[in-house]
């Protein structure tokens, strides 16, 4: 990715320098680009997020301020999270419907932690361990059992969310430590604390996916699994690996979550699942696997974010905001499918001689 | 990762020493001795190809060095030592690399990733996409493919540059014996001769090469010995010299027919089935007729267009140009349900997947077009009397109708198949691989069943990879090519004029 993003930039600079060549430049990059389905997708879908902040600012003056964007930002946290961590998940292949529910598991462990009195670090630590081993179990169970991703997760989003409503019988815990909120609502600069770790969640994710051998992996188990088991590649432990991390990465959703609300609730990350793959497929992951990028993820969590903020400021009633996210999730599918046909239709070079 | 040196060729220990050889190799699967005792060697520098008819036994032969099958007897050995292929692993770490039709690329991946995919260069688990691309374009200069882009993602590369990229991959695994599984099937012909000068250089790099093939003229060009297999066993290995086609069609035919075959004592009438001019993704142009009482046969390699060419007439794969007619009057296109209706019947390929229902019963499976059809019925009499009768005149062997088809023998289940378009007003049977999977036994009465069916007026079409059974049943047979119909032939024609035409006139058109 890196090295065509940099003969982009040469290419570029070279049209510049010498204009005559520049319309023949730029119509071989506009080639490059439209032929590139990554890229193109991405062009598509930060249009799209433009258009709405157009439209959303249009229809209330209140959208385009500071304070509105940072509320934005601490809503969209935890999607991003969870979302490049479904992300890598889905590259491999995979699925992990189980993400809504190990938020609440993991964000109640933490809570009824810290109620005992135990050190909020500790209290974190063990909910992100807690992610972690249902992510573990739902890896192994997938790759040792051979079972589908659906049914495995499926099962344990269920599992997940009784592990919840057990810890905290009575709904809402009390007691939680005045520190509790710290973390959701502090301030660096104009930038709330759950946005920045939600920059470096995504930026580890995107660097690990194309900078290292285990990300190269993920996108040979996703592309082609019997390509890569032939070649060498550890199978099995890099799915597993991936479960693990998205439980991990569910877990400190939670935790930004429910330090951002100030409290540890059974009920919350309802239907989360299906807004985390939701902005992944908005973001232009393919369903089949083997393609996808993290930075796409993010504008897809974006607009889910937007979409929900801009409604909501536009005073529309919120189950009409189901409506509008199912029919955007169907809409970015159906984009995704057609941008695909298109894209081999022009990189299929030799029609078969007749 | 080791490096792999280009300027000069591989040590050569001693041209003389097989790579490879085996021993005895056997395996039986149930009813089928697909290998036995096949002795083989490879040396190195060599091109050792591999020819025989489908199910001669070459596939068997080649995936049990690849680990994916497990002999049943006899061993393996590789630079002399005696080697255990568990699996794809173990061939790997041999040394021995495959090159299948299907081709085992990640097409997310660029060129050079694929290339090192597995044993990627870097430290503490960075990827160095530097020096993947630096090894990735040395490989590729040193097969002759440096055009080739390591940074361009591989989806979007062709057949042939793809082969090149599993070649690439082969020699950075450090492979020494490269299997190619009928290599030039998806390439043109400018890229065969790519392909071959990328042989050449392997040769001298010192590599050994298996070269699958059905075409006489690559054997004849690129093959140092050539193994000839006939029904699971080793005929011979020849020498380049001794390797002429017609010696080699004769070594791959020359087997005794028996008299599984019912006489050809049907009197052909007029014409029912006319297809003229149909052309679809797969088939050009193909003109054909069928008379009542009469079998043709549709012969040609695989992928030469036979199974596409039923699949049009019955309307399930999509026809661009062209017209069917029965009796004299038109068949609706791209209409499975019209070509139904006009009395047409397809006995599919695959019977498990395509042809029969395995959760129902035999009643269920039989009457499924007589009850959707009303219009179109033989008979209306009860439903419980018409799957009795078509059970009964095909003589299916159930205990009961109501028994789950799944339960039967694959013989008994291809007839239910064939007996469903029996309760219909079928003037045409098209049949494809009818015995593929059925015991010796159970074959010879489904031929006695297609003669009979013949005799009693019905047109029928049939595609076989069994020359024998093709050339024992068919009145006159149609040989395709690439999609084309390349030449007719009649039913007194010998297996070698069939494999002649299917194979030395042109792949190309």
């Amino acid at each position: 990715m890196s090295v065509s993003a940099s003969s982009y930039d040469k290419k570029s600079k070279n049209s510049l320098q010498n204009g005559e060549g520049n319309s023949v430049q730029s119509q071989s990059v506009w080639r490059s680009i439209i032929a590139d389905r990554q890229k193109l997708q991405t062009i598509v879908t930060l249009l799209v997020l433009l258009l709405m902040i157009i439209v959303f600012s249009f229809f209330n003056p209140r959208f385009l301020t500071l304070s509105n964007f940072q509320n934005l930002a601490r809503n969209t946290a935890p999607l991003i999270i969870a979302a490049s961590a479904m992300t890598a998940v889905m590259i491999a292949r995979g699925l992990d419907l189980s993400v809504g529910s190990v938020l609440a598991a993991c964000s109640v462990v933490a809570a009824s932690l810290a109620v005992k009195g135990v050190p909020l670090p500790l209290a974190f630590l063990a909910a992100l361990a807690f992610g972690a081993f249902i992510g573990f179990l739902n890896g192994a169970i997938i790759v040792k059992m051979r079972v589908s991703p659906i049914i495995v997760t499926l099962g344990s989003l269920n599992i997940a969310r009784g592990i919840a409503y057990l810890i905290t019988p009575s709904a809402i815990l009390v007691g939680l430590p005045p520190n509790w909120s710290t973390l959701g609502t502090t301030k660096i600069g104009p930038f709330p604390m759950p946005i920045l770790i939600a920059a470096v969640v995504a930026l580890v994710y995107s660097w690990a996916s194309q900078k290292t051998k285990f990300g190269k992996h993920v996108y040979a188990v996703g592309g082609n699994e019997e390509a890569a088991r032939l070649s060498g590649v550890p199978v099995e432990r890099t799915l597993i690996s991936l479960y693990v991390l998205s439980g991990m990465m569910a877990a400190l959703a939670g935790i930004v979550l429910s330090t951002r609300v100030g409290s540890g609730d059974p009920n919350i990350g309802v239907g989360f699942e299906l807004e985390v793959i939701a902005a992944v497929i908005i973001g232009g992951t393919s369903l089949s696997g083997g393609e996808g990028r993290i930075m796409g993820t993010v504008i897809g969590a974006i607009i889910v974010g937007v979409l929900s903020n801009g409604l909501n400021l536009s005073g529309v009633e919120p189950f009409w905001q189901y409506v509008a996210q199912g029919m955007v999730l169907i809409a970015a599918v159906v984009v995704d499918k057609r941008v695909n046909e298109g894209v081999l239709r022009i990189g299929r070079r030799r029609p078969r001689a007749a | 990762m080791s490096s792999i040196d280009l300027a000069e060729p591989a040590p050569r220990t001693e041209t003389g020493q097989p790579v490879l050889q085996a021993f005895g190799l056997s395996k039986q699967f149930p009813g089928v001795r697909a290998l036995a005792g096949v002795d083989f060697d490879l040396m190195r520098g060599e091109v050792h190809c591999l020819i025989g008819e489908n199910g001669a036994g070459k596939s068997t032969f080649v995936k049990i060095l690849a680990g994916a099958t497990q002999p049943d007897s006899g061993e393996i050995l590789v630079r002399g030592v005696k080697a255990e292929m568990a699996g794809p692993r173990d061939a790997k770490e041999l040394g021995l690399a495959f090159i299948f039709q299907e081709l085992s690329v990640v097409d997310g991946l660029t060129v050079a990733e694929n290339i090192v995919l597995g044993s990627e260069p870097g430290a503490r688990g960075r990827f160095d996409a530097q020096s993947a691309t630096a090894t990735a374009r040395k490989i590729l200069l040193g097969i002759g493919f440096d055009t080739l882009d390591p940074d361009m993602r591989v989806g979007r590369l062709s057949t042939a540059e793809k082969q090149a990229v599993m070649i690439a991959k082969a020699l950075c695994a450090n492979a020494d014996v490269i299997v190619m599984d009928e290599p030039t099937s998806p390439l043109e012909e400018q890229e065969v001769r790519q392909l071959f000068q990328v042989i050449a250089t392997l040769k001298q790099q010192g590599k050994a090469i298996i070269y699958v093939s059905h075409k006489m003229r690559e054997i004849e060009e690129i093959g140092d010995r050539v193994t000839v297999f006939k029904d699971g066993a080793k005929v011979a290995t020849l020498n380049r010299a001794e390797a002429t086609p017609r010696e080699l069609i004769r070594l791959m035919v020359g087997r005794d027919l028996g008299d599984i075959f019912p006489a050809k004592d049907r009197q052909p009438g007029r014409e029912v089935l006319k297809v003229s001019g149909l052309s679809g993704a797969r088939i050009r142009d193909i003109d054909l007729s069928v008379r009542a009482g009469e079998i043709v046969g549709v012969a040609g390699l695989v992928g030469a267009g036979r199974t596409e060419l039923l699949r049009s007439i019955f309307g399930a794969d999509e026809v661009v140009h062209g017209e069917v007619s029965v009796d004299g009057e038109l068949v609706p296109a791209n209409s499975v349900r019209g070509a139904i209706r006009s009395g047409i019947g397809l006995v599919p390929e695959e019977r498990r997947g395509q042809g029969i229902v395995g959760v129902l019963s035999v009643f269920d499976n039989v009457l499924l077009p007589w009850q959707e059809f009303p219009d179109s019925r033989r008979d209306n009499g009860e439903p419980e009397i018409v799957a009795r009768q078509a059970v009964e005149s095909m003589n299916v062997k159930t205990p009961s109708i109501r028994q789950r088809i799944s339960l039967l023998s694959g013989g008994n289940q291809q007839k239910v198949v064939v007996g469903k378009w029996l309760t219909m007003k079928t003037r045409v049977l098209l049949l494809d691989e009818p015995t593929r999977g059925i015991d010796i036994g159970a074959k010879r009465e489904i031929y006695k069943l297609i003669h009979d069916l013949a005799k009693s007026g019905l047109a029928i079409l049939l595609v076989s990879s069994e020359l024998p059974e093709v050339l024992g049943l068919c009145d006159r047979i149609l040989v395709l090519n690439n999609g084309y119909a390349v030449g007719e032939l009649p039913g007194s024609a010998s297996e070698a004029d069939v494999i002649e035409l299917s194979m030395l006139h042109g792949g190309q058109s």
